[in-house]
């Protein structure tokens, strides 16, 4: 083993939290990294792929714990050495970059003071030399005015340039070995593809070696060498990302892939999801870990623990007592889901409540009923404009222009009842703040909303509370959005209560049939919203999206908080309602493959403006706005061997305070000219009726390819 | 920052100017108006008649006010009933005195809380953790009368170490040499203090060192002294300072206890005084410096912000 860089033998933490429970995060991990090689660690939450990143550094969490194994970096074992003697290797032979940020730098320091901190620790540089040294690095990371960022906190830069800053401290002292956690997950596409390339980039430069923990499988796909897949504190598969990607072996990671909405573009077809919920890891499961959820689990995983099997020539592990055969491919992991979605659908409930409590759905709706979409307009934007003003507070005497952020600028759009709009854009384009207009709960600054044919910014608020029974929002976050002192049943009724529907008993016979229609069980009402998962939580707030029987629902990034397969199961659940209901959704999302796979009609933002609307296959396939292409080409697809067609978007966002003259893209737009600048590009339908795109020179077709 | 600062100051200007129209409304809510409460009793309807002219109190308010702000303006706050003297020159005798005490009790409040409020967040659930807790509770717990009786058995009159009564002398500098008799005062007034300080740096400590920043430094291989020197201390004084901004008041008024328990001759003892004695002017005039020192506080708490926050000195 004297050619590996980091080995990590049966390694096991426990974090034992502040009531004395003991949850065995890591239970008997191995992995090895050669020098200069990188290696994914993927896995849902909770699977222990943080805690391994975490562990080697020693940086667990209070309470966590290395209570078995060996960490051997470079003849060192770090799960045993010294407090001191690990001091001298973090930040230097070993750096590390964590998810967040905006949270991961000191608010309080300058940018200059914290990249040259580890320089200051780990070499002789004085001062000076440490803060020269610190700047050639914040130019490495591709820092714009890096003299003057220096000087800057972390407050005065946007997302993406802090994430390069983290960057650079990692690296200021050129590591052996970099540890990225989740490095772009808190960052928008273009952003989150900029900072893979940079990492890609520097990695090749300095020979680095690299850990990339992430839960995204299109982020590894072209950015390592091999990967490791884990589920519930242990290595389920281990291999080259090629024959990963192709033909994943364990069940488990087969089911994963089978999950991505990417894989399923079809709408019209339910996702492939994975029943029930992590084991929880308080005890040690008997068995295999994934044998509760998984469709081929016979008596033997369900008694013995599967121990890794390498196949010596591909490098290729599982721990699974059936394995997917090479042979069978993908096809066969199709299979093992369809067996696990027909027999136990709810059981993402069981987990947390007695089986006797359990109800099944009514029935499962019909897979190939067409979806109720009428000709009829439900909802009609028409120059919605929405401004904030910067400054607040009795001493502002002027709201002119310049003080002022332009959040929404011009925004028309049409939702046909029963149809699923999606909204797509990055941070700050505006996107739910449109959402909360159309809800009512903030009124356009100016243009009118139209719903059913009434205008609703001319409501009194009678009448505005009247339409709110017609229109019902569901957030990204339903545990933050809901009152975690109230019950269930209580959380559901309010909205009947309010609106003043039906008797105690009629509101109970409600609250009931919202349950089964989210496949929930009954007895949920009597109890609080933090016993539930998160999957649970987002049914939750489905179902109080849909206690007045609303005929919209605004879905604000529903699914973005939650794994790969119990995103699947609320995207399902949402296009059953809508079927059975004849539900119109205004689905806004940041996530592109999601939106593909559940929006009849898309509208993708940028700044404040809508710059293309049409029929989602077609702005899909064939984009016209250079945004929209942009988007597409920068998607981190799950396949190693995708070749990005056209050129990723560079640059970043700039702010609505300040937006572009004329076209408001025109500043990242690689075919701007002059008169981009002075003219704003009006809405035109060059290509088929219904397909609007708002651009001086629109794309003249040409598929994206790739996928 | 510039920018920041004129905005402050022009809004405390502007509450200064509220609070000296609450003080002129309650010179004339004084029972019987200021000529029965100087006069007496006893006087007759011509001789009030005559004060009240002679003092311009039969003029209209908004002219009786532009008087009196007038007359604040140059200093003159009116004279003492009982002392025959004015009451700008007691405060100004009695003032420095008392930031004298203020001072010193709350620096060696800050001094020793926040290195204690630290230990408790370092040794979070140990033993020492708890003791300092306990401590604290009971020293927030006793008022400060009882305190201050303790002390005085104690230290004065069981172990005859330090004397009972706060010293006399006329001067600062007077004061300041005669030690001793300085620390029982200063002590009584500072534990409640340390008490409440100490247990807000330990929640500030503590919320600090579960912050992510904390994690990334620990990456870079800080120790774990100089994480806690470096990056959590300046964070987590941040919210300390709104308290030290809004204690100043309730200082002042600390001190009042304080001071008549040790016969210190600050502005407490005058106010204590003066209530007994019905002296208005002087009431009003303490009243007056009380205000002053909240709208202060809360200047000197924004500005202390500002120094060591950096949001919020690019935000405002």
């Amino acid at each position: 083993m004297t050619d590996k860089l980091l080995t990590i033998e049966d390694l096991h933490v426990d974090i034992t939290g502040r009531r004395g429970r003991t949850i065995h995060a890591l239970d008997g991990v191995d992995l090895d990294l050669a020098p200069g090689e990188a290696l994914g660690i993927v896995g849902e939450s909770g699977c222990g792929k943080t805690m391994t990143a975490l562990s080697v550094l020693r940086l667990l969490p209070n309470g966590g714990k290395v209570t078995g194994g060996r960490i051997l970096f470079d003849g060192t074992d770090l799960a045993t050495t010294p407090e001191t003697a690990l001091r001298d290797i973090r930040g230097n032979t070993i750096g590390m970059v964590f998810q967040d940020p905006l949270t991961s730098l000191n608010p309080t320091l300058t940018i200059g003071a914290q990249v040259a901190e580890p320089l200051l620790l780990h070499t002789e540089l004085t001062k000076t030399e440490a803060w020269a040294k610190a700047e050639e690095t914040l130019r490495l990371v591709g820092m714009p005015r890096p003299t003057e960022r220096m000087r800057n906190y972390p407050h005065q830069l946007s997302g993406g340039m802090r994430q390069r800053v983290a960057i650079a401290m990692a690296l200021v002292c050129e590591p052996r070995l970099l540890i990225a956690d989740e490095p772009t997950t808190a960052l928008d596409v273009t952003t989150q593809h900029q900072i893979l390339e940079l990492i890609d980039e520097l990695r090749e430069r300095l020979g680095m070696a690299m850990i990339l923990v992430t839960h995204d499988l299109g982020v590894i796909a072209r950015r390592v060498d091999r990967v490791a897949v884990m589920y519930g504190g242990r290595i389920a598969e281990r291999a080259p990302v090629r024959p990963l990607f192709a033909t994943p072996r364990h069940r488990y990671t087969q089911a994963l892939f089978a999950a991505l909405p990417e894989r399923t573009t079809d709408g019209a077809r339910t996702l492939l999801t994975i029943p029930g919920l992590p084991p929880s890891l308080a005890t040690r499961p008997v068995g295999c870990r994934f044998a509760p959820r998984c469709g081929f689990a016979t008596e033997i995983c369900r008694t013995a623990e599967p121990e890794p099997t390498c196949d010596s020539g591909t490098g290729h592990a599982v721990a699974c007592f059936h394995p997917g055969g090479p042979e069978a491919g993908a096809a066969a992991s199709v299979d093992v889901i369809d067996v696990a979605v027909g027999g136990t659908e709810t059981t993402e409930t069981t987990a947390t409540t007695e089986a006797a409590e359990v109800r099944p759905r009514p029935e499962q709706p019909a897979p190939a009923a067409p979806p109720e979409r009428t000709e009829e307009t439900l909802l009609r934007l028409v120059g919605v404009t929405k401004s904030y003003p910067l400054h607040g507070g009795p001493f502002v005497r002027r709201r002119t222009a310049a003080s002022q952020v332009s959040a929404v600028a011009g925004i028309s759009l049409t939702v046909r009842r029963g149809e699923t709009f999606g909204i797509v854009g990055e941070s700050g384009c505006g996107k739910s703040t449109l959402g909360r207009m159309v809800v009512g709960l903030e009124a356009p600054t100016s243009g009118t909303i139209r719903f059913a044919d009434r205008d609703i910014t001319t409501l009194t608020k009678r009448e505005l509370r009247a339409h709110r029974r017609e229109v019902q929002l569901m957030f990204q976050d339903s545990y933050a959005a809901m009152d975690p002192r109230m019950r269930v049943g209580a959380i559901l009724r309010e909205p009947l209560a309010i609106q003043r529907i039906g008797d105690s008993a009629e509101q109970r016979r409600r609250i009931a049939g919202l349950l089964d229609d989210v496949g929930l069980p009954r007895g949920s009402v009597n109890r609080y919203p933090h016993e539930f998962s998160g999957g649970q939580r987002q049914r939750l707030g489905l179902a109080r999206a849909l206690a007045l029987a609303p005929s919209l629902v605004v879905a604000d990034e529903p699914v973005s908080a939650l794994d790969v397969s119990v995103q699947a199961q609320i995207l399902n659940l949402m296009r059953d309602l809508q079927r059975e209901k004849g539900l119109s959704y205004l689905f806004i999302s940041h996530d592109l493959a999601v939106v593909r796979h559940l929006a009849d009609s898309v509208g993708v933002m940028y700044l404040g403006k809508l710059v293309e609307t049409g029929p989602a296959e077609r702005v899909f396939a064939r984009p016209l706005h250079p945004y929209t292409r942009g988007l597409l080409d920068t998607v981190n697809a799950p396949d190693p061997d995708a070749t990005p067609a056209g050129t990723p978007l560079a640059g970043e966002t700039p702010s609505a305070a300040a937006p572009p003259s004329g076209c408001r893209f025109r500043t990242r737009c690689p075919s701007a000219t002059e008169l981009c600048a002075t003219t704003e590009p009006p809405p035109a339908e060059p290509e088929t009726p219904g397909h609007r795109v708002a651009c001086h020179f629109p794309l003249s077709g040409g598929a994206v390819g790739g996928r | 920052m510039i920018r920041f600062l004129t905005k402050r100051i022009a809004q405390a200007a502007t509450v200064l100017l509220l609070v000296s129209v609450i003080v002129f409304v309650l010179l004339h809510m004084l029972p019987g108006g200021p000529a029965r409460a100087i006069l007496g009793v006893q006087a007759t309807p011509e001789a009030i008649a005559h004060f009240n002219h002679q003092q311009g109190y039969d003029r209209s308010l908004p002219q009786q006010y532009v008087m009196y702000l007038g007359r604040l303006l140059s200093g003159d706050l009116g004279e003492s009933y009982k002392l025959n003297q004015t009451v700008a020159s007691l405060l100004g005798e009695r003032l420095p005195k008392t930031a004298l005490l203020a001072g010193l009790a709350l620096t060696l409040a800050a001094l020793l809380a926040v290195p204690l409020g630290i230990l408790q967040a370092v040794r979070r659930g140990k033993a020492a953790d708890y003791l300092l807790t306990g401590a604290a509770f009971l020293a927030y717990a006793t008022p400060v009368f009882f305190l201050g009786l303790v002390l005085i058995l104690v230290f004065s009159q069981q172990l005859q170490l330090l004397p009972a009564e706060a010293p006399q002398a006329d001067t600062l500098g007077g004061i300041l040499t005669d030690l001793p008799a300085l620390v029982l005062p200063v002590v009584t007034a500072a534990l409640g203090i340390i008490a409440a300080f100490s247990r807000y740096t330990r929640s500030a400590v503590l919320d600090n060192l579960s912050e992510e920043y904390v994690r990334t430094a620990r990456a870079k291989g800080q120790s774990n002294a100089r994480i806690m020197a470096r990056h959590v201390l300046r964070n987590a004084l941040i919210p300390l300072a709104t308290l030290l901004g809004l204690h100043l008041p309730t200082l002042f008024s600390g001190t009042l206890v304080v001071e008549s328990m040790f016969n210190y001759p600050g502005m407490g003892l005058l106010f204590w005084n003066a209530a007994q004695g019905s002296d208005f002017p002087v009431l009003l005039g303490v009243t007056l410096v009380a205000g002053v020192a909240t709208v202060l506080g809360s200047l000197l708490t924004d500005i202390a912000y500002a120094v060591l926050d950096p949001r919020i000195r690019s935000v405002t």
